[in-house]
């Protein structure tokens, strides 16, 4: 099995285990929405689904208020980003889209695992190996790979500018 | 020599306890057009920057290799960086130049190129550009609500005035760190009582702010800061690495999040690099496009003091808020911080923003009187809202308020003093007393508030934070409590994180939770009668203040 194949096998288990049952985020069918279809809540609410899978429309007050809808329940989808970021890139916002493809892939990750990360991205905080098994993490265990590039990316320049931890 | 009374007279004016230097471009002490900023360029080889600004890649810093990589639009930069940077400015201001064609070409250029470009520009020609550059098509207003108690029942009285008087967006922090959790479900709750669908956020240390986000206590964060040279960043405990990671962490979790920056941090923080103060602050915008946020806050923020010492400093303000608005980026324009003693100076500052209309205005106007703003006071603040709604009537400007009767404020503040009253029995924090409430309903400020306990409040705020309390908790207490609108209103908010819609650049909600951004309401203004026009339903609620009496009845 290649690393590629093995990163959309582990990304297919992580959206299973979000509920998700579409394809994979990290490829979604180009051009799906575009600025016409915004705001999607509004445009094309039959698109929009929680990160636990619950459509749109199947949300309401009263389900909150029951306890059929809890906090889990208000997640973000991370196809729902990936959608957002093709709206971006449709009125030339580019660099907007792809803070919203990386955000698409942390979806999976937990609170906790998050905040930690990027604690480990600030100066002076982790060594070169340590931000390149952060990434490694990220890539494999939660099919983060925009991410952990930009992460490995850091990496170097940190490097080179001295800001890494002491080993 | 004996004094001139003429000088006697003028010493004695507020203008006179205000500090002012001349420039020293060497360490940076100087607004704009310091000898020491870089001459624009830019070379590309192989789809690659490898040299920006007079510099080579081999002699990057951290911040010019991170706006080489992420910031500047490649395929049009040559073009664009060959137009001469006065054909440029023309652009900027020309309404016969959409805003469309003027963003393809400034977010293909270099930071010391657009620098170039706006220092051309008187500040009526700057104003003029505002106008077009404007992400949205209308303009909007942010203010503080906080107090030197950490008092959330006047916080939620104070946030809800401030939402009948038309803030889009409210922003708290703390005194005591502890009190954040209160403080952020004050200021949501009040506001939302006030009018349904403003966003709130708690400014407070960077993790802890986006674990608020996380568990719903806040719908937005802007205290992302970044700076302009590589040491005051370090200084701040960030890179633009880290700074973009964080801004992806908050869409991940459908929250809106814009970064922070200003003209003077550097040169405050003694590593201005020789370089002024506009062109660092232009580095800070290309690393908050970079890094894919969807905005700013800036025109010199914190610092204002800095650059207003200086010649040209508030002109400089004006130009970092054109900067961002060139990248495409929505402004949140300053106009916070104290800045003078001159309520002439202080007025003067904030036309630049307030006649031309900006995303935010302020960032933030203080909803409360001055003594209680704990972001180091406000250049506006609750005790100017007539002079700000009459400015507004004079000048036919809209400046996102409204006046208001003495009525409606005290009812919204007592119904949010209720409110939050009833919040904090259901999730079964400290008691909040009807004469607590009492106070906030008529309370001008914190000295009118009775004192509260403030070790059990921190106990309790700790408790709901370790119970895992979320804004779910809050929709569920709420409606318990019988008030189901409110309910439903937090409720609305959280479905936000649903559609992410209003994550977009400029991104505000109506009271009906109808998202109004630079996408689907983006500026459009090529001229006189064109773009965002104060409609006649919107001018009578200008025009209605309440000091006005019908001359007929003279």
């Amino acid at each position: 099995m290649t690393q590629e194949e093995m990163i959309k096998q582990v990304m297919a288990e992580v959206l299973k285990n979000l509920g998700g049952s579409d394809a994979p985020a990290a490829k979604p069918a180009a051009g799906s929405v575009s600025s016409d279809q915004y705001p999607l809540a509004e445009k094309v609410p039959e698109k929009l689904k929680s990160a636990s899978g619950k459509a749109y429309a199947e949300f309401s007050l009263q389900k909150v208020i029951s306890g059929e809808l809890t906090s889990e329940d208000f997640r973000t989808n991370p196809q729902t980003l990936i959608m957002q970021a093709e709206v971006a890139e449709s009125v030339g916002r580019d660099a907007f889209g792809r803070n919203l493809r990386r955000a698409a892939e942390l979806t999976a990750v937990p609170d906790a695992e998050l905040l930690a990360v990027y604690n480990a991205l600030r100066p002076y905080r982790s060594t070169k190996a340590e931000l390149l098994a952060i990434a490694d993490k990220l890539e494999t265990q939660y099919g983060c790979k925009i991410s952990a590039g930009f992460i490995r990316e850091a990496a170097g320049v940190y490097e080179e500018r001295g800001r890494l931890k002491a080993e | 020599m004996a004094r001139s009374k003429r000088f006697e007279a003028l010493d004695a004016r507020p203008v006179n306890q205000d500090g002012f230097v001349t420039e020293w471009p060497e360490v940076g002490m100087i607004a704009m057009e310091n000898p020491g900023d870089p001459k624009p360029s830019i070379k590309i080889e192989n789809g690659k920057i490898v040299e920006l600004d007079g510099k080579k890649r081999a002699d990057f810093d951290m911040i010019d290799t991170f706006i080489a990589d992420h910031a500047i639009k490649i395929e049009n930069a040559e073009a664009a960086n060959a137009l001469d940077s006065l054909e440029i400015a023309r652009k900027l201001v020309d309404f016969n130049c959409p805003r469309s064609e003027v963003i393809k070409i400034t977010t293909a250029l270099t930071p010391a190129k657009l620098t170039e470009a706006v220092s051309q520009l008187t500040v009526v020609e700057m104003m003029q550009a505002v106008n077009k550059l404007r992400a949205r098509e209308m303009p909007a207003n942010q203010c503080h609500v906080t107090n030197v108690k950490d008092n959330p029942v006047q916080i939620a009285a104070d946030a809800a005035e401030a939402a009948v008087r038309g803030f889009a967006e409210q922003e708290t922090t703390v005194g005591i760190v502890r009190y954040a959790p209160f403080n952020a479900m004050a200021i949501m709750i009040g506001a939302n009582v006030g009018r349904p669908g403003i966003l709130t956020q708690c400014a407070v240390e960077e993790a802890t702010e986006l674990d608020l986000g996380m568990k719903g206590f806040t719908a937005y964060a802007e205290t992302v800061s970044v700076y302009g040279t590589e040491p005051v960043f370090i200084d701040g405990d960030d890179t633009p690495w880290s700074k973009a990671f964080l801004a992806s962490c908050y869409a991940s979790r459908g929250l809106k999040m814009r970064f922070t920056s200003g003209t003077g941090s550097e040169v405050q923080m003694g590593y201005a690099e020789g370089k002024s103060m506009l062109y660092l602050e232009a580095r800070c915008q290309y690393i908050t496009k970079g890094a894919g946020s969807q905005g700013t806050q800036n025109g010199s923020v914190s610092c204002c003091g800095v650059p207003a010492a200086v010649p040209s400093g508030i002109r400089a303000m004006l130009a970092e808020n054109l900067i961002a608005m060139a990248l495409d980026l929505e402004c949140a324009s300053s106009n916070d911080q104290t800045f003078t003693h001159s309520d002439l100076r202080r007025v003067a500052r904030s036309l630049m923003q307030f006649a031309p209309g900006t995303d935010f205005i302020c960032s933030g106007y203080s909803a409360t009187p001055n003594y209680d703003n704990m972001f180091a006071g406000s250049n506006w603040d609750a005790d100017d809202y007539d002079d700000w709604n009459i400015i507004q009537r004079d000048l036919k400007i809209d400046g996102g308020l409204s006046p208001v009767t003495e009525d409606e404020v005290v009812a919204a503040r007592n119904k949010a003093a209720k409110v939050i009253q009833a919040l904090f029995r259901e999730l079964g924090l400290t008691e909040i007393t009807d004469a607590e409430v009492e106070a906030a309903t008529y309370a001008r400020g914190s000295q009118d508030m009775p004192d509260r306990n403030v070790v059990e409040d921190l106990k309790a705020a700790d408790g709901m934070l370790k119970r895992g309390v979320t804004s779910v908790d809050f929709v569920k207490a709420l409606y318990r409590a019988g008030y189901e609108d409110v309910a439903e209103s937090i409720y609305n908010i959280l479905m936000q994180r649903i559609s992410a819609d209003y994550l977009h650049t400029s991104a505000i909600l109506t009271k009906d939770f109808k998202v109004v951004s630079a996408v689907n309401y983006p500026n459009d203004y090529h001229g006189p009668k064109t773009g965002y026009q104060i409609s006649d339903e919107r001018w009578a609620q200008i025009k209605n203040i309440r000091q006005a009496i019908d001359p007929a009845t003279i």
